[in-house]
């Protein structure tokens, strides 16, 4: 059993999803994995070698990515108010139309 | 026998929660996979992580149900029984190699001392610094985003 590994697994499937997924959420649901991943490798080495350091940063990591986390839905809700979807796709397209619109009408 | 039944949840939760059709599933199986991780640092000994995920995920997963309701198409397709299937098949296969391979270490000792949680905290008074720089950095940035949005409505 290696935790240096499952992290890495982790990670590359919340790659995977944040480059395939079109739903802003799972995009969102992706970033936290990739966050996962990132504080497990942190915790199980430190803890393989006995020290309390490690869990008091993982504090100010799990700080970071509440921060991160809010801003990301802050944004996702502005987004989809604006855009009346939460499909990157529609949300693009739409962006393409506007930008069209401005230009006729320049 | 724990820990490998815990990793391969992880890793089956999350395969399902980024490749269910419907997003409350996927919020409840992203769920199994915060719940998990939080089993796996209790189990290896890190009993303040284990809190503090779990006290992390709970907020996190009650936001993303209210987005994930309120935001998501309604109009989506279930997820049929054959998918299910494979990803649950994906996910045991993924988490093999966590099982079976191993990353070697050269040996010998990091040259670091031990110390316990609490001495830790006493002694890193900056984290108590930097973690409220993050908090104003975080509202100052909400009411940043809020102030812009009514700057654009009104103009």
């Amino acid at each position: 059993m290696d935790f240096v590994i499952l992290s890495i697994v982790i990670l590359a499937i919340g790659v995977y999803g944040l480059l395939t997924n079109r739903q802003l959420i799972k995009v969102f649901i992706s970033i936290e994995l990739i966050a996962i991943g990132a504080t497990l490798n942190f915790v199980m080495l430190t803890s393989a070698l006995g020290q309390g350091v490690g869990q008091a940063y993982l504090v100010l990591a799990f700080s970071t990515e509440t921060a991160v986390s809010a801003v990301i839905l802050a944004l996702l809700v502005i987004v989809s108010k604006r855009y009346g979807t939460t499909d990157i796709s529609k949300i693009i397209k739409s962006m393409g139309e506007k930008a069209e619109n401005e230009a006729e009408t320049q | 026998m724990i820990l490998e039944i815990l990793s391969i949840g992880i890793i089956i939760s999350a395969c399902l929660a980024l490749f269910l059709d419907e997003v409350v599933y996927s919020v409840a199986a992203f769920s199994g996979t915060f719940l998990f991780t939080a089993l796996l640092y209790w189990e290896n000994g890190s009993t303040y992580a284990a809190i503090f995920q779990f006290a992390v995920s709970v907020g996190t997963l009650a936001i993303l149900f209210l987005s994930g309701e309120m935001l998501s198409d309604k109009a989506l397709k279930k997820t049929s029984p054959e998918k299910l299937g494979a990803l649950l098949g994906v996910g045991v296969v993924l988490s093999l190699p966590a099982l079976f391979l191993s990353v070697s270490s050269s040996g010998g000792s990091y040259g670091v001392s031990t110390s316990s949680f609490g001495n830790a905290l006493w002694n890193l008074n900056g984290l108590d610094v930097v973690l409220q720089a993050l908090v104003i950095l975080t509202v100052a940035l909400g009411i940043a985003i809020i102030l812009y949005e009514r700057r654009k409505g009104a103009s």
